[in-house]
């Protein structure tokens, strides 16, 4: 049982969900997703000088309803650095989670990684009730308190730090 | 006052938040750490302060621009005082933030140094100039290595690897295949299965023939080199097999480049902190300078307004005083010199209200004595006149209109010349008063006898200068009517020459008759007839004018003591037609005129002594009257006025009048101005109006004579007995 979500999100900051898909594999819900990082000049910017960036995924599946907040049935978030290495003048990518870490060649090559999401577990199939629907939603952002404190005072007010994606929302049902 | 109050405490507690507020955003500038999360709501609740504090000045400025052009009290001091203010505040403040703003540039800049810059970058630079060779060796090494595997096939691969991995000392090595398949691995580290692939980047590098070679920093094992060379099979070139090498650097040039990395990332990042740093202190500082500025600002108005309160309070308070409000009272103000101003005015206030009231007080007092001055006076049988120093009637009394018998309101403010010119019978008195005046003498007494519309009267004056000055002066002239007194005294010595004439006369005059007779009857006898004739003529003659004085003698004695009256109702209109009638009916032929009011009321008196008067009046009207068309007018009327319960009885005839001379004395026994009568007509006439308490007047109009004859309707109680002895 597939639902894929296909329409285009609306431009928000410089981060967007394209595609967000939940499918069933092996008794596990598990997301694949593509997000387009498009880094502000200003984050570029400041990311070639040095400063680490730091970009959470969140990603989530909730109940839907009607009459009152819909129920969270699980919260999942994967948070990477983002680092400029002068010395080999390569771009780090580090998985906050486990601290592995890959470089990349090019700022792109970094984000087209970053931005591809493949079986990202949500949640047990078995905790999922079969008649109902749910609804699945990934959004990202850059976080800026975690930047450096120098920086952090500006960017709460520069509108080139303010970088986070939609919430991309897609049903799914067991 | 309560509202400033309230103004006030509101003040503080919005100075209490702003200092507040300024705090935690300067720590917040300082530590992110602590107040990070706070910067933005910080920032969004200075933002609110800040539109609250711009919308206050604005209605604040708004109410001032109003107030000005009101022309309120205090609006324009409240303007330049709040001018003044907001120079005071702005000027330095601005000074302050220019030069605090240069000197942060400027500090912030000079922390950053262009050699250590450089110095760093050539650090940098020079690290990877050695790298760069080592890395060339590796390639080599690898290069040479990829040639060994050119016949090893795929199932061999691994054992070749193993030696080749040892002999170039590589700490992994890996055979690609298409599409970066692993074919073959071999690394230093057991633990680690998987080889670190290479990325797609460097795979599409290779399958152009190009060979690749770079530093990768691998996460927890350090710097290390990697290299990808493309390595043919046995299937020949054609087959797009790689292999890639990974060499660790040593580990001395691992820490060095290490550390030249990490210093050289800091300054980096330090220097591009610059801005960032710079803006946010910059936005932190101007927020605070708004701030207190729009603050300095917003207390300036009020401030201004709450010094020029009592100012304009006072303003108001001496505006409301010129306008009549005396004992206006203003709110007390603080210790200070306005205070003891405000203090001062309520003082001076009172006590102007104090004396206004006294002031009305006296102006009552000097009223109601006036009122009560006037009272004495109006009730006084005297006449009273005041005169201002110009000679202008003042003031008067009841009396004294009645005495002159001139409408004295008239002459109110004029002098009494011109009320003389209009009333003609005035002019003695007024030319009196005038000349006496007009001497030096404070005062002065005078007799002055006046013709007036109720008869001659004779005035007993007298005057004096007023005291004071200019307006408050003048004269008082005081005169009584004692035409009445002198007419009494008159009156009663007549009445005892009567008394005594009648007695006195009265005794020898029978003896004298009886003589007379006696003599004509004892010697008239004894004489011859001529003798006896002239006897008899000469006794005649006596006994006649005996009898004659017997007849005088009587009326002396009738006026003497008149018989008691008999008072009744008498309709006096009824009296007069009887009496007129027998005139008519004795075959003389004079005009009577009767002018008779109609419903007059009936009079309580005598009607045998009126009737008597009445025929003395006709008899001595028509004695008086031209004999040929003798018109008498006999005129009754109810009396107007003062006299509304009197009866007034006119009667004029159109003869030549009373001579001037007896007008003073006409109700005086033998005043007459005729040959024959006894002199009493008018004084019998004036006995009995007097017995009836009435009063008469004599005087000539319109070319004869009129006797005016007023009674009162109601007797008066003493007059019941008759003023006779």
């Amino acid at each position: 049982m597939l639902l894929l979500a296909t329409a285009a999100g609306a431009q928000s900051g410089g981060f967007e969900v394209n595609a967000l898909e939940g499918r069933f594999d092996a008794g596990l819900l598990l997301a694949d997703a593509r997000i387009d990082y498009r880094l502000s000049s200003t984050a570029r910017e400041a990311l070639e000088n040095g400063v680490p960036l730091t970009i959470a995924q969140d990603l989530r599946l909730e109940r839907p309803r009607w009459w009152w907040r819909n129920a969270r049935v699980v919260a999942h978030e994967r948070r990477y650095r983002l680092q400029y290495h002068a010395m080999s003048r390569r771009y780090v990518l580090t998985w906050l989670a486990t601290g592995e870490s890959r470089s990349y060649r090019s700022l792109d090559a970094l984000t087209a990684r970053l931005g591809r999401i493949e079986g990202w577990p949500v949640v047990r199939q078995e905790r999922l009730n079969a008649d109902r629907r749910y609804r699945l939603m990934l959004s990202t952002a850059l976080e800026v308190e975690a930047l450096p404190r120098l920086l952090r005072t500006v960017a709460y007010v520069e509108a080139g730090w303010q970088l986070a994606s939609n919430t991309r929302r897609v049903e799914v049902q067991p | 006052m309560r509202l400033l109050r309230h103004q006030g405490f509101l003040r503080v507690a919005l100075s209490v938040l702003l200092v507040l507020s300024l705090y935690l955003l300067s720590a917040a500038t300082e530590n992110s750490a602590r107040f990070g999360r706070l910067y933005i709501w910080l920032l969004l609740l200075n933002g609110v302060v800040i539109v609250a504090l711009v919308g206050l000045i604005v209605n604040n400025i708004w109410r001032l621009v109003r107030s000005v052009r009101r022309q309120d009290t205090g609006s324009r001091l409240t303007l330049k005082l709040m001018a003044l203010f907001v120079l005071l505040a702005v000027v330095p403040g601005m000074v302050v933030y220019t030069f605090s703003m240069q000197f942060l540039q400027r500090g912030v800049d000079s922390w950053f140094d262009v050699r250590i810059e450089n110095a760093l970058d050539d650090a940098l630079a020079l690290s990877q100039a050695a790298l760069d060779q080592r890395m060339r060796d590796m390639q080599q090494r690898l290069e040479e290595a990829a040639g060994e595997l050119a016949d090893v096939s795929a199932a061999m691969a691994p054992v070749t690897l193993g030696d080749l991995r040892a002999r170039t000392g590589a700490s992994e090595l890996a055979l690609l295949g298409e599409n970066g398949r692993i074919i073959a691995a071999s690394s230093i580290d057991t633990a680690d299965i998987l080889p670190h692939r290479p990325e797609e980047g460097i795979l599409l590098q290779l399958r152009q023939g190009r060979p690749y070679v770079g530093l990768d920093p691998i996460e927890n094992s350090g710097l290390h080199i990697r290299a990808l060379v493309p390595a043919p099979g046995p299937q020949g070139p054609g087959s797009n097999r790689v292999l890639q090498g990974l060499f660790q650097v040593s580990p001395r040039i691992n820490d060095l480049a290490a550390e030249v990395e990490t210093a050289f990332s800091e300054y980096r990042e330090l220097a591009y902190l610059r801005g960032p740093l710079k803006d946010s202190f910059s936005l932190t500082l101007s927020l605070v300078l708004l701030l207190s500025l729009l603050f300095a600002v917003w207390s300036a108005f009020y401030l201004a307004r709450r010094l020029v309160a009592p100012v304009s309070r006072l303003a108001e308070g001496t505006r409301a005083m010129a306008a009549g409000h005396y004992g206006t009272q203003l709110p007390p103000g603080g210790n200070d010199e306005l205070g003891s101003l405000v203090h001062s005015f309520n003082d001076m206030s009172r006590r102007v209200a104090e004396v206004r009231d006294a002031a009305r007080h006296n102006q009552a007092l000097v009223e109601s004595q006036r009122a009560y001055l006037e009272t004495v006076l109006g009730r006084l049988s005297s006449g009273v006149l005041a005169l201002a120093p110009d000679g202008s009637l003042r003031t008067y009394n009841e009396a004294a209109g009645a005495i002159l018998s001139v409408p004295l309101a008239e002459g109110v403010g004029q002098p009494l010349g011109a009320l003389a010119r209009r009333y003609p019978d005035f002019a003695p008195f007024a030319e009196l008063v005038a000349g006496h005046c007009q001497g030096s003498a404070s005062e002065w007494r005078a007799e002055l006898g006046l013709d007036t519309a109720e008869g001659r009267r004779a005035l007993m004056c007298s005057g004096a200068v007023l005291p004071g000055r200019g307006d408050s002066g003048g004269d008082v002239i005081v005169f009584d009517d004692v035409t009445a007194l002198i007419q009494a005294q008159r009156d009663a010595a007549w009445g005892e020459v009567a008394r005594r004439l009648a007695h006195e006369i009265r005794n020898p005059l029978t003896p004298i008759q009886l003589s007379a007779e006696r003599l004509q009857l004892k010697v008239g006898p004894h004489l011859d007839d001529d003798e006896a004739a002239l006897l008899a003529r000469s006794t005649d003659t006596i006994i006649h004018q005996v009898e004659a004085m017997k007849d005088m003698v009587q009326a002396f004695s009738e006026y003497a003591r008149p018989p008691a009256l008999q008072r009744r109702p008498v309709d006096l209109n009824a009296l007069v037609r009887e009496v007129t009638e027998l005139y008519r009916s004795e075959g003389q032929d004079p005009a009577l005129q009767l002018d008779l009011a109609a419903d007059l009321p009936a009079l309580q008196a005598d009607p045998g002594r009126l009737r008597q008067l009445l025929n003395n009046l006709l008899r001595n009207a028509l004695e008086a009257a031209e004999p040929e068309g003798c018109t008498v007018t006999i005129r009754t009327a109810r009396g107007a006025g003062r006299y509304a319960d009197w009866i007034e009885l006119d009667v004029q005839d159109n003869g030549p009048g009373f001579a001037e001379a007896m007008l003073s004395q006409l109700f005086e026994p033998y005043v007459t101005s005729k040959a024959r009568g006894s002199g009493l007509g008018l004084a019998i006439v004036k006995k009995i109006v007097e017995e009836h308490n009435g009063t008469i007047s004599a005087r000539n109009i319109n070319g004869g004579a009129r006797v005016s004859v007023r009674l009162p309707l109601m007797a008066a109680q003493d007059g019941q007995t008759g003023n006779g002895e």
